[in-house]
């Protein structure tokens, strides 16, 4: 194997990318989500937890009230969010259709010490976006009105759970545990499948447009080419994770240990580019190699997120800063895996240009 | 051989081939692989997702603490004793002191927080469970009701603010009519064991919620506690894109790999020399992968359990993403080309499937995408036939122009060119232009251009549509007399690309007319059919401005293409961009005036 020629396949394959322009396709793609990235990140941190949304809204919302007398009377008057209207429920009703109100209760007259529980009816708009908002309100109003009615019914429990006193939240908006909890680890493997897909491309077009032979027929050998393509795709791998650690910086994130996120991100990558330059070796075919390798990395991904002390949850850790000296040997036992990989593709290729060799 | 023969032989053995070359060496290893995902997933679900593991670090200094925390693997615990624990306390998010919780203020330390207080509900909720009186213990539950309420597009227009009405004191009155309701039942309609067996099951990560929305797990009904109570999800359909369009679109990739195929190595050379027709090839290569597709649909729908009738809006997206498998698969230069280039169309048609639908059941703009035909119909509302049109008449209408584009180009000079990517589409587009007739064929594909502008201005209004209102208002003229433009254009570009000399003062007066012409019925033809909720709105009317005067939008897209074509006419082709924003620019002038005078 000879370095300089593996360096000329890899500056070929990288110019390859620019001048057919695909890069440009991968930058729109970023700016187009960009674009969108506002309300993605609204979006998708209230999928990810559907409360902190509350945090979006400073509005005082009104609440139709219908039924029975209750304390929730005063749980509401606690709150400078909520307005209680008092009203029938046939025009409370008619109300939060027209949107006049955000949502209504219904109270019945079931005394706070009867046997039987007490049935709030709570009507909301449904499947709208404010109604996330409000539901998250009521929840922390009717939390109180639960306490009081607990207090109340005290004498009738026989267990009492551990108390625990927390100081005020001030609740709002929290992304932290979306971020990096679930974003950063995501991005930062983004590049890495990319790469993967991107070897499988580049060496079934060699087989299929039938060009090896001619490559071949050069001083370089299939297994310097096959490496040469991996190192393009490698080099491109902490580049763009490095690129998307960079962009939410300038959003006012910041990641901790970033130059140890990478260097997991480059080992975890080539671990995967090897393992789907080794499937576009055999297989010499796009169609079947993509599929195989998808497959493959959808099984690859279950398995190490179910292990504890995964690459992912280690750069989460490293993100946040809790992360052990324990990272630098999981990075080994990877790294390790990955020179197994290469050892593997290595003499794979080898074996193909002996056995193509010897078939001439 | 008549066409449907054809099509058929055509079918068969592109169904032969794909299953011989992927049947041999990839089953095997797929089936070894689908056995080994099984078996990944038993140990995930037992093992658990490990991806946070140790975000947070928690000291505590009393056991008993400790033990509701436990369970809970992103929280790293430290037991201390107490003077050491406010010794060190800065090292940690949390520390809990005798039942007293202190929280770092930091972004992490109330992150920390939250995530604790939940722990401690969910455990208060387990302790309270095994109460013998369990209505001492849930004293409260939650019949959740959801009442239906839409906006139209004129709402914001009048004046109606979408949320409800802040800081008034007074009850506010019902303008309509009031209907009356019965009072809800004061009594608990489930049993006290049902109760029991379901608080026991308890919730977990945030994250397990969205595994039961496709299957729906409601045997309570919509009974719950208050600590119970979620926030209802306002993206599902997220989930639906994942469950309903993914599968489809991964299929589609293989018939854009069928049709790369046939161009690497010029492999299709053999199937282009017999007498079968471009149609019939394209066709019957098709025809298996939409059958196919089809079945996926039809099974995850059964899955599901969801109407059958969601495979109405789902056929449109089948046949869009197949029209847009050949064009990139017939234009792509290599491997690397054909999938970012279709790693970015699937981005953007999961957006313009995706994000309308987000305001499914409260705005009409919704119904541009399929998929909110889907929601609505899986929510038991169902979907009228002209909703049904109105949101599938441009996946139909851009499928069905770029099947013909496809069959039209699908000759040995455009196949097996090696020419870029741009400049292979503008040899698409000027191989639908005749040369017996070129001005006809110039209004044809002025009007064909249509639907696909469409679809770039609703993905454009979807986009401006959470952005303060002046300033969308302006974006979004900009943008659309960009698109108009740059699409009123593509065809005479595409002209004195191929035939320089074609391009004479006069050709381009008459190129002008026949494309502002060809416009116009396009975009009178379509809306009329369709979008007229759309038009009546303000946004409508920046978008489809030229529907109050004839002879003015005309004049307007005659001008458009004099502008853009006398750049290209004088100074050449390289003066094609500088003369499209002048175009754009005169365009957006004339919307804003219009716009300001039905403003004032």
């Amino acid at each position: 194997m000879n370095a300089r020629r593996i360096a000329i396949v890899a500056k070929k394959e990288l110019f390859g990318l620019s001048s057919e322009k695909t890069i440009v396709f991968a930058i729109l793609l970023q700016v187009f989500i960009a674009m969108f990235s506002s309300f993605l990140m609204v979006g998708l941190t209230a999928m990810y937890d559907p409360e902190a949304i509350e945090g979006y809204s400073t509005v005082t919302y009104g609440v139709g009230y219908a039924g029975a007398e209750s304390p929730l009377i005063d749980e509401f008057a606690k709150r400078d969010d909520l307005v209680l209207h008092r009203m029938d429920l046939d025009a409370a009703l008619a109300a939060l259709r027209d949107r006049t109100v955000a949502a209504v209760v219904y109270i019945p007259d079931t005394p706070p010490d009867a046997k039987e529980p007490v049935m709030v009816t709570l009507y909301l708009i449904q499947n709208d976006l404010q109604s996330s908002v409000i539901n998250v309100k009521l929840k922390e109003v009717l939390q109180g009105y639960e306490k009081e009615l607990r207090e109340v019914r005290a004498d009738r429990m026989t267990t009492f759970p551990v108390g625990l006193d927390f100081p005020e939240s001030g609740g709002g908006e929290n992304f932290f545990e979306f971020v990096y909890g679930l974003l950063i680890p995501l991005l930062v493997l983004l590049p890495a499948i990319v790469s993967a897909a991107l070897i499988i491309d580049l060496i079934t077009e060699e087989y299929q447009r039938q060009t090896l032979e001619t490559l071949i027929s050069t001083p370089v050998t299939l297994a310097e080419m096959v490496w040469g393509k991996i190192a393009a795709c490698e080099v491109l791998v902490p580049v763009q994770a490095g690129v998307w650690l960079l962009l939410l910086g300038f959003n006012g994130i910041a990641v901790d240990n970033t130059a140890a996120i990478l260097l997991h991100a480059s080992v975890g990558g080539l671990s995967l580019i090897l393992i789907s330059a080794l499937v576009a070796l055999y297989y010499r075919e796009r169609t079947s190699a993509q599929f195989i390798f998808s497959t493959a990395l959808v099984v690859v991904f279950l398995l190490i997120m179910a292990v504890p002390y995964n690459p992912l949850n280690l750069m989460v850790r490293l993100a946040v800063g809790t992360a052990g000296p324990v990272h630098w040997l999981i990075l080994a036992l990877v790294a390790g895996v990955t020179v197994l990989l290469g050892w593997t593709a290595t003499t794979y290729a080898r074996r193909i240009e002996k056995i193509t060799q010897v078939a001439r | 051989m008549s066409l449907a023969s054809s099509i058929l032989t055509i079918a068969v053995w592109e169904m032969n081939r794909s299953m011989t070359t992927m049947g041999r060496n990839v089953l095997p290893l797929a089936a070894g692989l689908l056995i080994l995902l099984g078996l990944v997933t038993a140990f995930a679900a037992q093992s658990g997702v490990h991806m946070q593991d140790g975000m947070y670090s928690i000291g505590i200094n009393d056991p008993d603490v400790a033990r509701i925390v436990a369970p809970d693997s992103r929280f790293a615990v430290y037991l201390d004793d107490r003077a050491a624990l406010r010794e060190s306390r800065l090292a940690y998010d949390i520390v809990i002191l005798n039942g007293e919780v202190y929280a770092a203020d930091t972004d992490k330390g109330r992150a920390a927080l939250k995530t604790l207080e939940r722990d401690y509900e969910a455990y208060v909720s387990h302790v309270a469970a095994g109460e013998p009186d369990l209505f001492a213990a849930y004293p409260l539950w939650i019949d959740l009701q959801y009442v239906k309420s839409e906006i139209d597009f004129l709402a914001t227009q009048n004046g109606q603010q979408v949320g409800a009405p802040a800081g008034v004191r007074v009850p506010p009155t019902p303008s309509g009519p009031v209907e009356v309701v019965t009072l809800p039942p004061s009594a608990m309609p489930i049993s006290e064991d049902d109760l029991r067996k379901h608080l026991e099951a308890g919730s977990g990560h945030p994250l397990e919620r969205y595994t039961g929305i496709v299957t729906g797990d409601s045997a309570m009904g919509q009974f719950r506690t208050p600590s119970e109570l979620s926030a209802p999800l306002p993206f599902d359909a997220i989930i639906l894109v994942f469950v309903f369009i993914f599968p489809l679109y991964f299929t589609s990739q293989f018939f854009m790999m069928s049709v790369m195929n046939e161009r690497v190595g010029r492999a299709g050379e053999a199937l282009l020399s017999t007498p079968v027709r471009p149609t019939a090839i394209i066709v019957g290569k098709a025809l298996p992968y939409f059958t196919i597709m089809l079945l996926i649909a039809t099974a995850i729908t059964l899955f599901a359990g969801a109407p059958a009738t969601i495979l109405l809006p789902l056929i449109p997206v089948i046949l869009f993403f197949l029209a847009n498998a050949l064009i990139i698969g017939m234009a792509a230069r290599s491997f690397k080309e054909l999938s970012f280039v279709s790693i970015f169309f699937s981005t953007l048609a999961t957006s313009y499937l995706f994000f309308p639908t987000v305001f499914a059941n409260t705005h009409i703009i919704s119904i541009i995408s399929p998929l909110t035909l889907v929601v609505l119909d899986i929510q038991g509302d169902g979907f009228t036939v002209m909703q049904y049109v109105y949101s599938t008449v441009l996946f139909f209408a851009t499928s069905i122009i770029l099947f013909y584009a496809g069959t039209v180009n699908f000759r040995e000079e455009r196949l097996f060119s090696e020419k870029t990517l741009a400049s292979r589409l503008v040899d698409f587009i000027s191989g639908g232009i005749g040369r017996g007739h070129p001005h006809f064929s110039l209004f044809l594909l002025a009007a064909f251009t249509i639907p696909f502008v469409f679809m770039v201005q609703m993905l454009a209004l979807v986009l401006f549509f959470n952005i303060p209102m002046p300033l969308s208002l302006i974006l979004l003229t900009v943008s659309a007399a960009f698109i108009e433009e740059f699409a009123k254009s593509i065809g005479l570009y595409a002209v004195a690309r191929e035939r320089p000399g074609f391009l004479t003062a006069k050709n381009l007066l008459l190129g002008a007319v026949a494309i502002g012409l060809g416009f116009l019925a396009g975009e009178k033809l379509l809306l009329f059919a369709t979008l007229a909720q759309i038009t009546e709105s303000i946004f409508g009317s920046i978008l489809f401005l030229s529907l109050q005067v004839l002879w003015m939008p005309l004049l307007l897209h005659i001008a458009g293409v004099l502008v853009t074509g006398g750049f290209l006419l004088l100074w050449g082709r390289r003066a094609y961009g500088p003369g499209l924003v002048v175009a754009s620019a005169v365009h957006s002038l004339y919307n804003l005036h219009f716009l300001s005078g039905a403003l004032l």
